[in-house]
């Protein structure tokens, strides 16, 4: 008799209260909170030595404890309530903004059985059948703060950004969702621990290699962080749906958008990375995914990730907003829908005809570059009509004198520009009218 | 959360009572905040609340699937939709709450009444039989893979036809709200040549005169042959015929500037 | 907590394709028509999407008529492939043809066919002047039509209650939007499209509480299953009395039945006449096969609780359609009570709860529905300036203006009134006998009554046309292209052909009328 998923479920109910679950919970809120201090230090430090400058380095040893007394410099200040906020709103949007952010990881798997206080427990909150669609459920419910503390502000700014930013995420949601069927597929479950366990022999980065590029563009629109900061553009909203947002409310709404992008690499980790598997060269060791040691790889994973999204947002500028909407809906879902297609084709062909990846990889990449290769020649016949229309134009064009009305002009689309008799130097100079004093009696 | 999986996931009777009291209670009151409040942002909120806690609802009766999407759908998608709207739209309180029909919300309210009586009615003296999700999940092994053999097995047809449903709601809003261009979409240069075109002064007005003693938005700016610039004045200032009149001796005095002669004497230019 | 989950595979469902072809046929040509607007040019696209539509459904009649004399149930037993079905799509297929003829006419309107030429334009607006102008039209409507066709194809095929939802659901959304695409009147035609949608919701909202009730009564969706139930169970069943109203709720929502029938007049009245035909037909038809397949397959066995109802239901209807149709004033409202009423008419057929009310109902589904199509393609002939002239006022004389439209239409009202000769007569008395043999006598004595009044407001209109002078500035009417002549025409001779010979259509209505379990 197979195990059934409730049996299997049924180990995390087995958890004592005392010590074990409230130690994990705690354990997890630490560890949550810790690495946001961190990761804001990091993003500081890390931004701040790729735009050759230093970032803080004052508070406490390499400036580690900056976050920290910035968290306490803003309980400090002073509360505002806006005039025309909806205060029972206006308190309660942090608050939806961030339980949701810590509740999410609940179901991430930091690591394989450990021995706890005396019990053998995974290292994982809980677990149940669909907890992917969990963290996604709790990620809309997220989304709420965001909108609410845009409506509440009473403010057009935070309004515009809060709706941004939900529109973004719920675009990208989308997006996000469609990369996750591929590893449902593969992994034959959404539960993040069997996703984990179906990543023993290979991380699905390299069998879903598409699913895993999207899931992360996804994830940097989902969490509202640069090239696709859209909704805190400085430029446009002052700072999107948190402008009216001040002291702990505000810290608190910093936190949640922090612990967001923590979770996001949490999941691309569980889900494309093989989650606490250690990494090649190391799982050559058989101890390396046994008792405490996967946490290590784990937040070695994690900490790539974040890295990243600090790269990103020290290296790209910032997209324009129907730029973004369009990407995520005419780029990135008809891709990934295509990329589900192939996936479960190449599923359906292993389970009923016994395909093997050689066949199923030929059988759907011939006709794809087929399609690419009529593409490519349609393509470049129509660059060789317009390249041919553009040299027309070319010949059209006509001559053209700058100095034709007693002032230079840069020549019109159509008209190619001829040096005159003057010389090329003195045409620029000539550009500027100088009025002498004489000029100026005159008048 | 252990709590919570060990109330989705095993038959503990007492477990799933306290999720019920919990969360029925909390849907009630979600529901009656919906009807009661008078901020149509309010009342999506409340439902909101209302949709959670059925979907905690269902999980606490093992269907954690429909639970999940009952919060991603429902929630997530369709509620934030009707917020964007409302917020959007800016509908309030201040929105008329008069009866286009006399009696009406009296009428509405006793009929509701007598709905939910007739439902107490009849369904607290229901016995259920084998109904639930237990027997179903036990034959492939989960709630999800016994819902997936339903929708993929059973109920295929009526999944299939639900995306004939689904592809007439995007025609239908692609009908109502879609405008395909008559002609092609202005680029900067088209724009350009309408602005030229129109008659109108094409690029920003010339700003107020600023002169050395005087530096108000008021002062209308000269232009080179000593004239008046009236179009440099705000034009709410123009219709309220604020324009402070620059006469004749400031374009002299203008040229004594431009002349380089400084020793003007402290004459009001008004 | 390592090691995976071993799955159990799911059998791959097996479907008997060919069972289902005129649904697969209609709902494929929708998707394709979907293609055809998106990727064949703008001038071409209403040719193309003709071609397709009228292939199509001639394709699937020619599938049913393959099909005629199959009992089974197909698709893991979600769909019924048997008599009343076989019927009831047939009905609907040959009655979508005739619509489709009147939604392509387009020389009636000089502007062009009945639809707006753009839907999101503001109505009255400079962009749809220009549009107008330019000659634009939303050939969407034709895959929106498709669809409807589909959903109603299997509204009374359906064998369990889930798929019957749904195919409510693929038939009703797509009238929600073509009822507010009307090129005339856009305000009128849009606040009937609203009107339809919220009330509609709120009806299927009903219709899925009952099937709730039901499920849990069953624990089945399937009609079977709730039937075995049923028989199965002596004592206390109150969720099934509470699914039985709720689903009724539903059900006669869409056959437009009293107290269920508000939206009818707006909704017949704002929405392009066209549209309004082919509703006032072709849902007519797909809602009572499946009003017909829930209460004679599933709830059979508690035919006494549910009797009563559909009683007082059928008599209110008919005696509120006909007393609220004499104080009409507009034709298409008027049209519209009248078809409340012969929704009166329609029900005694399904309380006769006897083979003979299944056939006399079908009979008379097909005879109304050909009429209502005739009757509806007059109303959009007869124009003034500003589009249809609806006002009865503007319909004095009309007899003398134009005989033969004038004619024709007097053979429709004639039909409705259930005059001898025309198929109106055939199929009441064909629902009468039924009903009495089913031991409703009281019921068809208001039958009688209501026909007696409502043949008091058809005569007044005949009246009105022949014996009234025209009106100094009256409609005028207008002549048809091909497609409205040839509806006309179907639609006379039906009308005719079925009073004078019903006998082949009833036999075969008698032989298609025992549902499958």
């Amino acid at each position: 008799m197979n195990t059934t998923t409730d049996d299997y479920f049924n180990a995390f109910t087995m958890d004592p209260w005392w010590p074990i679950v409230f130690a994990k919970v705690l354990g997890l809120f630490i560890l949550l909170v810790l690495i946001v201090l961190i990761t804001i230090w990091a993003e500081r430090r890390v931004v701040g030595r790729m735009q050759m400058r230093i970032g803080p380095n004052r508070v406490g040893p390499l400036g580690l404890l900056q976050s920290l007394m910035d968290g306490v410099k803003l309980a400090f200040k002073e509360e505002i309530f806006p005039t025309a906020a909806d205060k029972f709103v206006y308190i309660l949007a942090p608050i939806l903004a961030t339980i949701p952010a810590f509740l999410a990881w609940a179901v991430i798997p930091l690591g394989p059985m450990v021995w706890m206080f005396g019990y053998q427990t995974p290292l994982q909150l809980t677990d149940f059948p669909v907890s992917v669609l969990y963290i996604v459920a709790i990620a809309s419910i997220g989304i709420y703060g965001i909108v609410l503390a845009g409506w509440s502000s009473g403010s057009t700014y935070a309004l515009l950004g809060g709706l941004r930013s939900s529109a973004q995420m719920i675009s990208y949601e989308v997006a996000m969702g469609l990369s996750f069927v591929a590893v449902f597929l593969y992994a034959g479950s959404a539960s993040t621990s069997q996703i984990v366990a179906a990543q023993e022999k290979t991380w699905y980065i390299i069998l879903l290699l598409p699913s895993f590029l999207i899931y992360v563009t996804a994830m940097v629109g989902e969490t509202n962080r640069a090239p696709f900061d859209l909704p805190e553009a400085e430029g446009e909203l002052v700072g999107g749906f948190h402008t009216e947002y001040s002291t702990l409310k505000f810290a608190v709404f910093f936190l949640a958008e922090y612990i967001n992008l923590v979770t996001v690499s949490a999941l691309a980790t569980t889900l494309f990375l093989g989650g606490w598997r250690a990494p090649y060269p190391i799982s050559l060791w058989a101890g390396a995914n046994e008792g405490w040691w996967p946490l290590v790889w784990f937040l070695g994973k994690l900490c790539g990730f974040i890295f990243v999204f600090i790269w990103l947002r020290g290296t790209l500028p910032r997209l324009r907003y129907d730029q973004f909407m369009k990407f995520g809906w005419k780029f990135l879902m008809p891709v990934s829908l295509v990329w589900i297609l192939i996936v479960g084709f190449a599923r359906a062909m292993r389970n009923d005809y016994n395909w093997d990846l050689r066949q199923t990889v030929i059988v759907i990449a011939v006709p794809i570059i087929a399609i690419l290769i009529v593409m490519y020649i349609i393509e470049s016949i129509r660059e060789r009509r317009a390249d041919a229309a553009v040299a027309e134009e070319e010949e059209a064009r006509t001559e053209f004198d700058p100095m034709a009305g007693g002032f230079p002009v840069p020549p019109m689309p159509g008209q190619s520009y001829t040096p005159t008799r003057r010389s090329k130097a003195t045409v620029g100079v000539t550009a500027l009218p100088v009025s002498t004093d004489a000029e100026i009696e005159e008048a | 959360m252990t709590g919570l999986a060990t109330v989705m996931l095993s038959v503990i009777d007492t477990g799933e009572q306290i999720t019920f009291w919990i969360c029925g209670s909390l849907a009630l009151i979600g529901a009656l905040g919906m009807v009661l409040s008078r901020k149509a942002v309010h009342s999506a909120l409340w439902i909101a609340m209302t949709m959670i806690n059925l979907a905690c609802l269902y999980m606490a009766q093992g269907a954690l699937f429909l639970g999940m999407v009952q919060i991603i759908v429902y929630t997530g998608a369709v509620m934030m939709l009707f917020l964007f709207v409302l917020m959007l739209v800016g509908v309030d309180s201040s929105d008329s709450v008069v009866e286009t029909i006399r009696g009406q919300r009296l009428a509405a309210g006793l009929a509701g009444l007598a709905f939910a009586l007739m439902l107490i009615a009849v369904i607290s003296r229901v016995t259920l039989g084998d109904v639930g999700t237990q027997g179903a999940d036990a034959v492939y092994g989960g709630n999800l893979q016994g819902l997936a053999a339903l929708i993929f097995g059973k109920y295929l047809l009526a999944f299939e036809v639900t995306s004939a449903l689904l592809i007439t709601a995007a025609i239908g809003a692609m009908i109502l709200a879609h405008r395909e261009r008559i002609e092609p979409k202005k680029e900067q240069k088209d724009l350009s040549k309408e602005r030229f075109l129109s008659g109108e002064h094409p690029g920003s007005l010339p700003p107020p005169g600023v002169y050395a003693r005087h530096n108000a938005v008021d002062t209308p700016a000269l232009l080179p042959d000593g004239t008046l610039a009236e179009n440099s004045v705000p034009a709410s200032l123009r219709a309220r015929g604020a324009i402070r009149t620059v006469d004749r001796a400031l374009g002299d005095e203008v040229q004594q500037l431009a002349a380089g002669d400084g020793s003007l004497e402290g004459e009001d230019l008004r | 907590m390592n090691g995976l989950i071993a799955l159990v595979p799911i059998p791959t469902p097996n479907m008997d394709l060919g069972q289902i072809a005129p649904l697969e046929i209609v709902f494929g040509a929708a998707l394709i028509s979907v293609l055809v607007e998106a990727f064949v040019r703008r001038e071409g696209r209403r040719r193309v999407q003709l071609v397709l539509v009228f292939a199509s459904l001639i394709a699937a009649v020619a599938a049913l008529v393959g099909l005629a004399g199959t009992r089974t149930l197909t698709a893991q037993a979600s769909v019924a492939v048997d008599g009343p079905a076989l019927f009831m799509q047939g009905t609907v297929l040959l009655l979508a043809i005739v619509g489709a003829l009147l939604i392509a006419e387009r020389s009636i309107d000089p502007a062009g066919d009945a639809f707006a030429p753009r839907a999101s334009a503001l109505p009255g607006g400079r962009e749809e002047r220009e549009l107008t102008a330019a000659g634009w039209s939303q050939t969407e409507v034709w895959p929106l039509f498709l669809f409807c066709v589909g959903g109603m194809l299997l509204f009374p095929a359906s064998n369990d209650l889930l798929t019957m939802f749904v195919a409510l659901e693929v038939l009703s959304l797509p009238l929600y939007l073509l009822a507010g695409l009307a090129r005339r009147r856009r305000l009128l035609s849009q606040e009937a499209s609203l009107k339809y949608f919220l009330l509609g919701a709120f009806s299927s909202a009903f219709f899925l509480f009952g099937t709730a009730m039901l499920y849990g009564f069953a624990g089945t969706f399937s009609l079977g299953g709730i039937a075995d139930a049923l028989s199965g169970n002596a004592g206390d069943n109150g969720l099934v009395m509470l699914g039985v109203a709720l689903l009724a709720v539903g059900l006669l929502f869409k056959v437009a039945a009293v107290p269920f029938h508000q939206w009818t007049p707006d909704v017949y009245q704002g929405a392009p006449t066209p549209i309004t035909a082919f509703m006032a037909t072709c849902v007519k038809v797909a809602a009572f096969g499946a009003l017909l397949r829930v209460m004679y397959v599933a709830l059979g066995g508690v035919r006494w609780d549910w009797q009563p109802m559909l009683w007082i239901i059928a008599i209110i209807t008919m005696l509120v359609g006909v007393i609220v149709a004499i104080a009409q004033t507009d034709i298409k409202r008027m049209l519209a009570y009248s078809s409340i009423a012969h929704a009166g008419f329609i029900l005694l057929g399904v309380i006769a709860v006897s083979e003979a009310g299944i056939a006399s109902t079908m009979f008379y589904l097909a005879a109304y529905g050909f009429a209502t199509l005739g009757a509806f393609a007059v109303v959009s002939l007869v124009r003034d300036s500003s589009g249809e002239a609806t006002h009865l006022s503007q319909w004095a004389g009309l007899g003398k203006r134009s005989p033969v439209v004038a004619g024709i239409f007097t053979l429709f009202l004639l039909a409705f009134a259930g005059i001898p000769l025309t198929s109106g007569f055939t199929s009441k008395f064909a629902v009468f006998s039924a009903a009495i043999a089913g031991g409703a006598t009281p019921v068809v004595i208001v039958a009688v009554f209501a026909s007696v009044i409502s043949a008091f407001f058809y005569a007044r209109i005949i009246v009105l046309m022949f014996f009234a002078e025209p009106a100094e500035e009256g409609p005028r009417v207008v002549l048809p292209s091909a497609f409205t002549a040839l509806a006309l025409a179907i639609g006379v001779a039906v009308t005719v052909l079925l009073g004078v010979l019903p006998q082949p259509l009833l036999n075969l209505a008698q032989q298609a009328g025992i549902f499958l379990r």
